[in-house]
C-alpha cells in the first residue's frame, strides 16, 4: 500500500511538471510536447490540461510572480490533493473537472497581497496526500507569511522544488536539526521534540534520495530540456523529461513535506501568540500524525530505485562441496520462499535442478509482488553454513556455500530486448527415441538458448511443454533485459550480475549452526542468535539493515 | 450441440474432486516418505529398459500427485515437523494414494491416469484408462494452426475437423484460436474418448464452437464433404510390430486403438490423406502427426505421385527435438 501511495505520487508530479512550461511558453514549448510520439504518458496527460490552462494562468497566475511564497494555499487545495488521483490515472477527461474547480475557487486569492503562484501551487497538488489534513484553519491567517525567495521566469524547466522551505521567521528543517531538539518518545505531546523527530526523517529520506546529487542532476535535465533543439530528438528528449519528471516528483514530496512540517510550527507559534489552544491541540496532532508518516517516508525513500517496484527471480546455486552444500542451497531457497510468503509475495517455482541425493544444485523461483526486487536485491552474493553435517558419518564440522542472484522483471515494457524468434534455439530435454506416441513422459522441461549472447534459460516444473517454454521464456527475457540495461546504463550491477558473475568471495552472510548459533551479516555487522527464525525466512531485519546501510553510509552524499 | 452419442460418465480428475477424506499430516509424511522410497528404489532400470522414467522424474510427479489430491497446499511446509497430528483435508483416501503409487511403479501405469489429467499446453486435459494421454509434441500442431490462420480470415472462420480427438485436446487448442465463426468437428471411434473430450469441451467452455460425432475417421463427416476449411490428426501411426516393445507405460496401459497405425504404421495416414482430399474446400489445410522422418517422406511422395494434383504447399515440420514429425499442405 505504502508502495503504490509512493507511486502514484511520482505520477502525479510528473503532470504537475508540465505545467510551468506550458503556462509559461504557452507558444512553441509545449505544443512541442503535445507532438512527442514518446507515448510517455505525462505527455498525453498534458494536452487537455495545455487546453485549460491559457484561460487561468495567464490572467491570474502572472500578477503574482514576483511574490511566489504560495505555500497558504494548502487548506484551499487540500480538497483537490484528494482527487489527484483521478487525474493521474485517467487523464483529460477526470482533470478537466478538477483545474476547472481549482481556477473559480482561486480567484479570490488575487487579491492577496502574496497571491497564489503556480509552482507551489502544484506542489502542493503533487504532495502524496500530506497536504490533505495539513494547516486546520490557516485561511485568514497566513497573509503575513512571506517568504525570502524570489523566483525567476527564465527557468521554464526549473528545479524551483530546491527553494529551501522555511518558518515566517525563517526556521529550515536543518535549523531544527541545528537546535538539537530532544525527541521524546512518540506518545509525549511535545512539538519540539515532534518537529525534530520529522526533521530528523526529512534528513535521513534526503540522504537516501541522495539529495544534492539529486539536485545537480536536476539542474542538468532542465538545462537541456530548455534547450530550444531538445525535441529534435524526440526518444532523447522524451528520456529526459521523463527522468526530470520523475526526480522532480521525488523532489516535491520531500518539499512539501518540509512545508507542511514548518507550516505546522508557524501554526502553533501563532496560537501560542494567540493564545488559541484549539490551534495548538489541532496542529499538535498534525506533527503527531507527520511523526507517524515519516517512517513510512523513510522507508520509501529506501527503495527510491528504478527497479526497485518490480518482481524479480531469486536463484539460488550451490557450491562445491557435494550433497552437503546441494542441502544447504535448498534451504537458502526455502528461506526465501518462506520469506516471500510472510512478505505476501506470489511464489513461483520456475527451475529446479535437483542434486542426486540431497538439496538442490540450483534453483529459480519467480517472486511477484512490489518491491520484491527492491528488497531481496539485499540478498545477492554468497551465503555461508558452518554445522555438524547430517551427511557425514563422522559427525564433521562443514562448511558449504551458496550463492544468490537476484533478477529485477521489467514490466513496464520501456526496457524489453525485442527478442528475435530466429535468434533462439529451443531444447527439449526429453529421453531420445522415437517420441511421440512411443513415449509417455511427464518431463516436459525446455530449454532456450538465445543465440547471439549465449544467454539461457530453462524451465522443467511446469507440468506442460508449452507452459514450461512461456516460463523459460520469461526468464529469458529478463536475463536479456537484464544485460541490455547493465550495457546501456554501465550500471554497476553486484545486485543485477548473474550467478555466474558472483564471485564464491563476495560473501555477504554467515550462518552458524555449529559450535555456536548465529546469523552474522558480513556487510553491516547486524546479527541474530536463532539462526532457525532466520532460515524460516525471517529476513526483513538483515534486508533493512542492508538497504539502510548502503543509502546511509555516505554523509556527503545527502 | 457437444453431446457425445453415449451415456458413459467420465472420471472426474482427481484434482477437481471434492475433498472428502483426511488424513493426519504424519500419515500422509509416512506415506510421501514411503513413496519417494519406492521412487527412489528405481534408479534407472525403467530408464535403461524402455526409456521409462527414472527416479527424479518419479519423484516429481509424486510431488504434483500430492498437489493434486491436498486441498491445502499450505501443508507442504508443514510436512517435515515430526509426529505432526493436524488433519488434512484429501482428495482422495490415503489407502487409495497408497494403491496408486504401487500401480505406478510396479504396472508402471502412466500418473496420468492416476490423477486422471495430463496438462498440455495451457490446459488441464482430463484423461482415464482407455484415452490416449496428449503428447508435448502435438502441442506444436496447435501452433501451426494458429500461424496459417493468423493470415487467412477464411480459414479462420471456417469449419475444422479433428479426426480421432481423444481427448480433444487438438480440437479445443485450435477451437480457442479460431475466430468467432470458426467451429470445429471432433470425431472419434471410441465412446469413452468421445465422453472424455465431451468433458474437456464442456470444461473450457467450447460447447457452442465444437462438436462430437462417433464414427471412424471421415464416416461422420458425410454431410461437409468439401467444405471443410482444415483438418488436423495425431492418428496412430506406430509400425505394428513395434507395439509389443514399447514402453510399458505406453505399450501396456494406453490404447491400442490409438496407437497401432498398421504394418508399417502408415495404415490411417494414408486413408486420411485420401479423405482429406475429398472433404477439403480448395485451398484448405492439412495436418497430420506421423511417426517421424520415414512416414513423413513417404507420405509427401504419395500426395506428389498417387494423388498428384490434390495438395500444393507441403512442408514437412519437426518436432523440438528435431524429428521431422509433421506433414502440413494446402487443397488445390
Amino acid at each position: 500500500m505504502l508502495n503504490s501511495k509512493l507511486r502514484k505520487s511520482c505520477r502525479s508530479s510528473t503532470i504537475s511538471l508540465q505545467n510551468p512550461k506550458i503556462s509559461y511558453l504557452l507558444s512553441s514549448f509545449s505544443h512541442k510536447s503535445t507532438e512527442t510520439p514518446s507515448g510517455s504518458c505525462q505527455f498525453s496527460h498534458s494536452a487537455p490540461e495545455n487546453r485549460i490552462s491559457p484561460s487561468w494562468f495567464c490572467s491570474n497566475s502572472l500578477p503574482s510572480i514576483k511574490n511566489p511564497n504560495g505555500f497558504h494555499q494548502n487548506p484551499l487545495f487540500s480538497s483537490l490533493s484528494e482527487s489527484k488521483n483521478p487525474i493521474s490515472a485517467s487523464g483529460s477527461s477526470s482533470s478537466r473537472p478538477n483545474f476547472s474547480g481549482f481556477c473559480s475557487n482561486s480567484l479570490p486569492n488575487i487579491k492577496k497581497p502574496n497571491g497564489f503562484h503556480q509552482i507551489p501551487l502544484f506542489s502542493t497538488l503533487s504532495a502524496s496526500g500530506s497536504s490533505s489534513n495539513s494547516l486546520p484553519s490557516s485561511k485568514n491567517r497566513c497573509q503575513s507569511h512571506q517568504s525570502p525567495v524570489i523566483w525567476t521566469q527564465s527557468h521554464y524547466f526549473s528545479t524551483e522544488a530546491v527553494v529551501e522551505p522555511s518558518t515566517t521567521d525563517g526556521l529550515t528543517v536543518e535549523g531544527i536539526m541545528a537546535s538539537n531538539w530532544t525527541i521524546l518518545d512518540e506518545s509525549e505531546s511535545d512539538w519540539r521534540s515532534h518537529a525534530a523527530a520529522v526533521a530528523q526523517s526529512i534528513h535521513l529520506i534526503k540522504k537516501r534520495l541522495k539529495w544534492k546529487k539529486l539536485v545537480v542532476r536536476l539542474d542538468m535535465l532542465s538545462m537541456q530540456l530548455n534547450k530550444p533543439d531538445i525535441w529534435d530528438d524526440p526518444v532523447h528528449a522524451g528520456k529526459i523529461s521523463r527522468e526530470h519528471g520523475t526526480l522532480m516528483g521525488k523532489m516535491k514530496e520531500v518539499r512539501s513535506f518540509e512545508r507542511e512540517l514548518l507550516e505546522h510550527i508557524d501554526m502553533i507559534k501563532l496560537a501560542h501568540e494567540e493564545n488559541d489552544v484549539e490551534l495548538e491541540s489541532e496542529s499538535l496532532k498534525a506533527l503527531h500524525r507527520m511523526r507517524k508518516n515519516s517512517k513510512e517516508k523513510e522507508l520509501q525513500a529506501m527503495l527510491a530505485g528504478e527497479q526497485d517496484p518490480c518482481s524479480c527471480y531469486i536463484e539460488v546455486q550451490a557450491g562445491a562441496g557435494g550433497t552437503e552444500s546441494m542441502d544447504w542451497a535448498a534451504m537458502v531457497m526455502q528461506m526465501y520462499k518462506l520469506w516471500a510468503q510472510q512478505r505476501r509475495y506470489k511464489v513461483t517455482v520456475v527451475d529446479e535442478m535437483p542434486g542426486e541425493i540431497a538439496g538442490i544444485k540450483r534453483a529459480t523461483i519467480k517472486v511477484d509482488g512490489e518491491y520484491a526486487f527492491g528488497y531481496a536485491k539485499a540478498e545477492v552474493g554468497v551465503h555461508r553454513l558452518v554445522r555438524i553435517s547430517p551427511f557425514d558419518s563422522n559427525k564433521r564440522r562443514h562448511t558449504s556455500f551458496a550463492a544468490v542472484a537476484v533478477i529485477p522483471i521489467m514490466g513496464d515494457g520501456s526496457t524489453r530486448v525485442q527478442i528475435n524468434e530466429s535468434d533462439l534455439r529451443i531444447e527439449r530435454f526429453r529421453a531420445g527415441g522415437a517420441g511421440g506416441q512411443h513415449v509417455n513422459t511427464t518431463e516436459s522441461a525446455v530449454r532456450i538458448v538465445h543465440i547471439p549472447t549465449g544467454v539461457t534459460a530453462t524451465c522443467q516444473n511446469e507440468r506442460s511443454q508449452h507452459q514450461n517454454k512461456a516460463s523459460a521464456m520469461a526468464v529469458l527475457q529478463s536475463r536479456l533485459d537484464q544485460l541490455e540495461m547493465a550495457r546501456q546504463a554501465q550500471m554497476n550491477a553486484l545486485h543485477t550480475q548473474s550467478l555466474t558473475d558472483i564471485t564464491w568471495g563476495s560473501q555477504i552472510r554467515s550462518y552458524v549452526l555449529h559450535p555456536y548459533r548465529m546469523v552474522k551479516d558480513l556487510r553491516t555487522g547486524y546479527e541474530v542468535s536463532d539462526p532457525d527464525s532466520v532460515l524460516e525466512g525471517d529476513l526483513d531485519g538483515f534486508i533493512m539493515s542492508y538497504l539502510s546501510a548502503s543509502l546511509d553510509k555516505d554523509v556527503d552524499d545527502q | 450441440m457437444s453431446t457425445p452419442p453415449t451415456s458413459l460418465k467420465p472420471q472426474l480428475p482427481l484434482f477437481l474432486r471434492p475433498p472428502l477424506h483426511s488424513a493426519s499430516v504424519s500419515d500422509l509424511r509416512k506415506w510421501h516418505d514411503w513413496a519417494k522410497n519406492l521412487a527412489s528404489s528405481v534408479g534407472t532400470t525403467f530408464l535403461d529398459s524402455d526409456n521409462g522414467p527414472d527416479s527424479d522424474l518419479l519423484c516429481r510427479e509424486l510431488k504434483w500427485l500430492m498437489e493434486d489430491a491436498i486441498e491445502d497446499h499450505a501443508v507442504f511446509s508443514q510436512m517435515g515437523i515430526e509426529n505432526n497430528q493436524t488433519n488434512v483435508r484429501l482428495r482422495m483416501g490415503i489407502e487409495e494414494l497408497y494403491n496408486l503409487w504401487k500401480q505406478r511403479i510396479e504396472e508402471r501405469r502412466p500418473f496420468q491416469y492416476l490423477v486422471g489429467c495430463e496438462h498440455w499446453r495451457d490446459l488441464v486435459l482430463s484423461v482415464q484408462d482407455g484415452v490416449l494421454i496428449p503428447r508435448p509434441e502435438t502441442e506444436l500442431i496447435v501452433d501451426l494452426v494458429a500461424d496459417v490462420v493468423s493470415n487467412n480470415e477464411g480459414l479462420r472462420g471456417g469449419l475444422w475437423a479433428d479426426l480421432g480427438t481423444g481427448s480433444g485436446a487438438l480440437a479445443i487448442g485450435i477451437g480457442r484460436i479460431l475466430g468467432s465463426c470458426g467451429r470445429v468437428i471432433a470425431t472419434d471411434l471410441s465412446p469413452v474418448a468421445l465422453s472424455v473430450a465431451a468433458f474437456n469441451v464442456q470444461k473450457y467452455g467450447l460447447q457452442d464452437v465444437i462438436e462430437l460425432r462417433q464414427g471412424s475417421w471421415f464416416k461422420p463427416l458425410k454431410n461437409v464433404e468439401g467444405k471443410l476449411a482444415g483438418i488436423v490428426s495425431n492418428p496412430p501411426y506406430i509400425p505394428s510390430d513395434n507395439i509389443p516393445r514399447l514402453q510399458a507405460e505406453v505399450g501396456r496401459h494406453e490404447p491400442r486403438l490409438a496407437l497401432d497405425g498398421g504394418l508399417n504404421g502408415m495404415d490411417d495416414l494414408l486413408h486420411l490423406c485420401n479423405g482429406a482430399a475429398l472433404m477439403l474446400r480448395p485451398g484448405g489445410f492439412f495436418i497430420f502427426e506421423t511417426n517421424g522422418e520415414k512416414q513423413c517422406k513417404s507420405l509427401a511422395k504419395y500426395i506428389e505421385n498417387d494423388i498428384r494434383g490434390s495438395f500444393h504447399s507441403l512442408d514437412i515440420v519437426s518436432d523440438f527435438a528435431g524429428i521431422q514429425r509433421f506433414l502440413t499442405g494446402l487443397h488445390q
